[in-house]
């Protein structure tokens, strides 16, 4: 009886406040598809994309004194002559072929006009001066004029590409550096992270509260700065070189030392987050029983924390796997992933074999952020369990070990920052350690100068206004909109996706989605809107989830009751839920254009001359040697976000105060 | 002519062979009732009964699977909700935290082309009718939880509905407090006219308050009834075993009019139609206590419950179970009390007795 299928499941009738929420979730969810889906689909077909040239289809014909001469293919012609196509480099999309390369320069003897003829169809594959002459016609021309001549590949499917990477033992190499360094950064941090987070929980460590600030002062600066710290710190010329005993701090050593650095935060947020969690009651019962200290810890902390842990060390292993910017800068000659994949592009104009490279890097960033999501999903359902908080005790020794590690680790941290600022001051350290603001003077420099700062700041403060508003509303209706039906599911999966891809794949997949003539879409790339678009859909998110929970903490039949009062949704959004949320709003907002200031990944294949960033600057000029300068500029971003940080602080104290309803 | 007659004859809201389900899980099975003009019901059950869902279901809130919701002899059945008129008190309030008592009473007031000034008065009106004349600036944080929930009524009350739904909304509170509200919300029931459906899960509040309960257990309804109705009649073992206390016997009919419950035999005030086995009620207070014809049984244990006395007796037709029997204060001090292990002889009088079949 119970499971009798509906004879016919009743529909209700839509009112007008139903179509604009359904007409939102639409508007945000198109959103996400295609800045996220769209792309991505487009740069998997990308990567089966093959090219080769098909000069059998193309045909020369000479004309000299006795008249038009027999055709003969080119391809006849690389047989006669032995020429190598393309120079033996594989040929891509980008690649061209020209005439006069193949039939040597003696052959033209004689010959007063040349005529090519293009046998294929469509567009054809000849082109004169950038114009394709189409398929089946011909051009004809001195054999000077030769010289405008290019032939352009054939493009078809397979997976040649794949074979052709995996064939290729330097491009191989990089999967194994990627996963090696990937593992051993979180072999380091994870349990680094763990006693830094257990002493600002568990210990009576003094100075707490410094120390949780200074271990959250690496999400200010991009990436790149630890690496340039480091190198300073490090290098040649380096105060600490001697520390390495002849090792290079370009390699494995320097790229894992400043991921150490730029994961450590988030490391120590889950733990810290996994770590309050503590039941009081466990901890007596492990005490009337007797159980040492250190026992109690392997059989009541660690597993408590168990999927802290797990989530930390996913987690670290998916952003040290997916950031460039520090084997960029301090990498030496290793190669790793995310580093091919911005060879092949910006280097090689490969983009077919950056299409590849990114499907093998979207591979381990999306088994990870699976687990990642697992555990977090089962630590949330032990954080509603009843627990009774745990007070630290002292413990001297125990105290003492960990005030030591705390302390070198904010060593290491404030040290590194200390370094990148000294360097940018001085003339040129170390030789030359006079002040000076001459690293300050940006518009010498490649990379942007200072219009790069202020494209950053436009850049995230657009980010934060809009990427806040539109993730806000699209969380408000997945969890508060009645009604949606299959929509909302779609959505909530949508806002999951783009945490799942790195930020270099977002970036490669807007090129080849957005740089599309045939998209009207194309119109953005280029600007500012495209930096911004791809920003919003990277740190997306994260975003949404901080949006979910605070929605979630309030009563859950407001929209019910305001229906019954028949008002619109939009007016109990504006009156009662963005008023009541506005915390989490800002917390969200600064979120947005912290992460806008720092990004690398993603915006570079995306700038333009005119919307240089800041971050990107800073890898501009690092390449172009110009390292102090690149300091300089990422001190300044350090600086513009704790000044945005100390805004969202004071903005955050005047909302609560304003707010009368929260005093009680 | 006859049309309009029959429009008059329906009644307020009429639920017809309403199913529910989610999923593969069926909340309401073929729930079918109908609620008059001005009447106050309250929806009665165990937790998990449906209850709530059917609630919902009035409101527009959750989408029936199959059947018909009339209202007023209007089919609403696929309405959303802001194209019906009721007004709904949740039992966590939902009271908008950061918008002022006044503000939150007046929510829907606004964009029903009322002025300033009237939205005002129509406010301190609804403040006074629930006892709050003062309390409109405050924010709802800073009442107590009875001052809340009449905010709550008050801000359902605002737009003059024609149905008034509460689902538990006296169950956040303390017994005190919700003794008192009981009787001012039935009182404010009846003086507005309102028609009213209240869900509860507490069985002394649907029978001081409601004009007729509606009895559900595991999606459907057992039974319909004034609350004396449910109390003194309960239609079937279910709603006696629900409501109240009651004593169970197994036993099996010998003729229409007896049972044989163990060695004894106990006559029927009327004859029954049903299989020969069937289960015997009867409510502790209807036991008669030194009946010079009645039944010996031994004394179990006495339990002093403030009015009055509870005496568990044990006899072999009894079973393990045995039989409690109330006796008032007065008659168990007139009698010098009860000693545990002392025979009584008890009366079970046959209007009385409870006949449910048993299958
Ligand atoms: N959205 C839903 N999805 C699936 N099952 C549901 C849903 N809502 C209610 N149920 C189930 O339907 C049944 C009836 O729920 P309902 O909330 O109506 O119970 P209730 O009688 O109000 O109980 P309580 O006294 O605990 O409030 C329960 O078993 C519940 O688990
Ligand atoms: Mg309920």
């Amino acid at each position: 009886m119970a499971s009798l299928p509906h004879p016919r499941a009743a529909r209700r009738r839509t009112s007008s406040d139903d179509w604009v929420a359904r007409g939102l979730i639409l508007v945000v969810a198109s959103y996400l598809v295609v800045t996220l889906i769209f792309p991505l689909f487009t740069m998997v077909t990308r990567s089966v994309e093959v090219f080769r040239f098909d000069l059998d289809l193309i045909t020369v014909q000479f004309q000299t004194e006795a008249g038009w001469q027999a055709e003969r293919s080119v391809q006849d012609w690389i047989e006669a002559t032995g020429h190598e196509v393309n120079a033996g480099v594989r040929v891509s999309e980008r690649s061209r072929e020209q005439i006069l390369r193949i039939i040597p320069r003696a052959e033209f003897q004689g010959v007063d006009l040349v005529r090519v003829h293009d046998r294929s169809d469509g567009r054809g594959l000849v082109m004169v001066a950038g114009q394709f002459i189409g398929g089946g016609n011909s051009w004809e021309g001195t054999p000077a004029d030769l010289r405008r001549v290019q032939i352009r590949p054939v493009g078809e499917f397979g997976l040649a590409n794949y074979t052709h990477y995996f064939a290729t033992p330097t491009l191989r190499q990089s999967i194994v550096n990627s996963f090696a360094i990937a593992l051993g950064t979180t072999g380091i941090v994870v349990p680094l992270a763990f006693a830094y987070a257990f002493a600002l929980t568990r210990s009576c460590i003094p100075f707490k509260s410094a120390f949780r600030t200074i271990a959250l002062v690496p999400i200010l600066v991009p990436s790149l700065l630890p690496a340039i710290g480091l190198v300073y710190l490090f290098g040649r010329q380096g105060i600490l070189t001697p520390l390495l005993m002849g090792e290079s701090i370009y390699g494995p050593i320097g790229i894992v030392m400043a991921s150490v650095f730029f994961v450590f935060p988030h490391a120590v947020l889950i733990l810290t987050t996994a770590l309050t969690l503590a039941d009081q009651r466990l901890y007596e019962a492990a005490k009337v029983l007797n159980a040492s200290p250190w026992r109690t810890f392997w059989t009541v902390t660690l597993p408590a924390a168990r999927y802290g842990l797990i989530s930390a060390a996913f987690v670290t292993f998916t952003l040290v796997i997916t950031d460039f910017g520090v084997p960029k800068v301090i990498g030496g000659n290793v190669n790793v992933l995310a580093l091919d994949i911005y060879k092949q592009v910006v280097g090689q104009q490969n983009f077919q074999l950056g299409a590849v490279v990114s499907m093998v890097l979207l591979l381990p960033a999306v088994v990870a952020f699976t687990v990642d999501r697992i555990a977090t999903r089962r630590q949330v359902a032990m954080l509603n369990a009843r627990t009774v908080p745990l007070v630290p005790r002292a413990h001297k020794i125990r105290d003492r070990t960990l005030l030591v590690v705390c302390s070198l680790m904010a060593i290491f941290i404030l040290g590194i920052l200390a370094m990148c600022q000294f360097a940018a001051l001085f003339q040129f350290w170390p030789y030359d350690l006079s002040f000076s603001l001459r690293n300050y003077d940006f518009d010498r420099m490649d990379g942007g100068g200072w219009a790069a700062y202020w494209n950053s700041i436009r850049m995230a403060t657009y980010t934060a206004v809009i990427g806040t508003a539109a993730i806000f509303l699209g969380a408000y209706l997945v969890e508060k909109a009645p009604r949606l039906g299959l929509s909302r599911d779609f959505m909530q999966f949508m806002a999951m996706l783009p945490m799942a891809v790195p930020g270099m794949v977002l970036g490669l997949s807007y090129i080849f989605f957005f740089n599309d003539p045939t998209n009207p879409l194309n119109t953005i790339y280029g600007t500012m809107a495209i930096l911004v678009v791809s920003t919003i859909t990277h740190f997306y998110t994260v975003a949404h989830l901080t949006a979910v929970t605070a929605l979630k903490q309030m009563d859950k039949e407001f929209e019910a009751v305001s229906e019954s009062l028949k008002q619109p949704f939009w007016r109990t959004l504006r009156r009662v839920t963005i008023p009541v949320c506005l915390p989490s709003i800002l917390d969200i907002a600064i979120y947005m254009f912290v992460n806008a200031m720092t990004t690398v990944s993603a915006v570079v294949f995306l700038y333009s001359t005119h919307t240089a960033l800041a971050s990107v600057a800073i890898l501009n000029m690092d390449d172009a040697g110009d390292i102090a300068p690149a300091a300089a500029m990422g001190m300044m971003i350090f600086y513009t976000n704790i000044a945005a940080r100390l805004l969202h602080m004071a903005t955050s104290r005047a909302v609560r105060s304003s707010q009368a309803w929260r005093q009680r | 002519m006859d049309a309009v007659a029959a429009e008059l004859a329906e009644p307020y809201l009429v639920i017809d062979q309403v199913t529910k389900r989610f999923g593969p899980f069926v909340a309401l099975d073929r729930v079918s009732l109908a609620v008059r003009d001005g009447e106050f019901v309250c929806f009665l059950g165990p937790s998990g009964c449906g209850k709530t869902t059917l609630l919902r279901a009035i409101a527009g809130l959750e989408l029936q699977s199959e059947g018909a919701i009339r209202q007023k002899g209007q089919d609403i059945s696929l309405l959303p909700p802001s194209a019906r008129d009721f007004g709904i008190v949740f039992q966590s309030y939902a009271l908008f935290p950061n918008l002022t008592v006044a503000d939150n009473v007046g929510y829907g007031l606004v964009g029903r082309g009322l002025r300033r000034g009237a939205i005002q008065a129509r406010i301190d009106e609804l403040l006074r009718l629930v006892g709050l004349p003062d309390q409109g600036p405050k924010y709802p944080a800073q009442l107590s939880g009875g001052q809340q929930q009449r905010v709550a009524l008050a801000r359902a009350l605002a737009t003059s509905p024609g149905l008034l739904l509460l689902d538990e909304p006296l169950s956040a509170l303390d017994a005190k407090v919700r003794q008192r509200l009981r009787l001012e919300m039935k009182d404010l029931q009846r003086r507005l006219g309102v028609t009213t459906i209240m869900v509860t899960h507490d069985q002394d509040e649907a029978l001081t308050m409601a004009d007729r309960i509606v009895v559900m257990n595991e999606g459907v309804i057992e039974q319909i009834g004034t609350p004396e109705e449910v109390y003194t009649r309960p239609a079937t073992a279910f709603v006696a075993d629900f409501i109240g206390e009651m004593n169970f016997l197994d036993g099996a009919l010998t003729d229409a009019a007896a049972v044989r419950v163990g060695n004894l035999t106990l006559a029927l005030p009327a004859p029954v139609a049903s299989g020969p086995e069937v289960t015997i009620g009867i409510r502790p207070e209807d036991v008669r206590i030194d009946d010079a014809h009645g039944i010996e049984a031994q004394v179990h244990h006495v339990e002093f419950l403030g009015a009055h006395v509870r005496v568990s007796l044990d006899h072999e037709a009894f079973g393990p179970r045995g039989l409690v029997a109330d006796l008032a204060q007065n008659l168990y001090r007139a009698r010098g009390g009860v000693a545990v292990g002392e025979r009584l002889r008890l009366g079970l009088p046959p209007e009385r007795l409870l006949v449910y079949g048993r299958s």
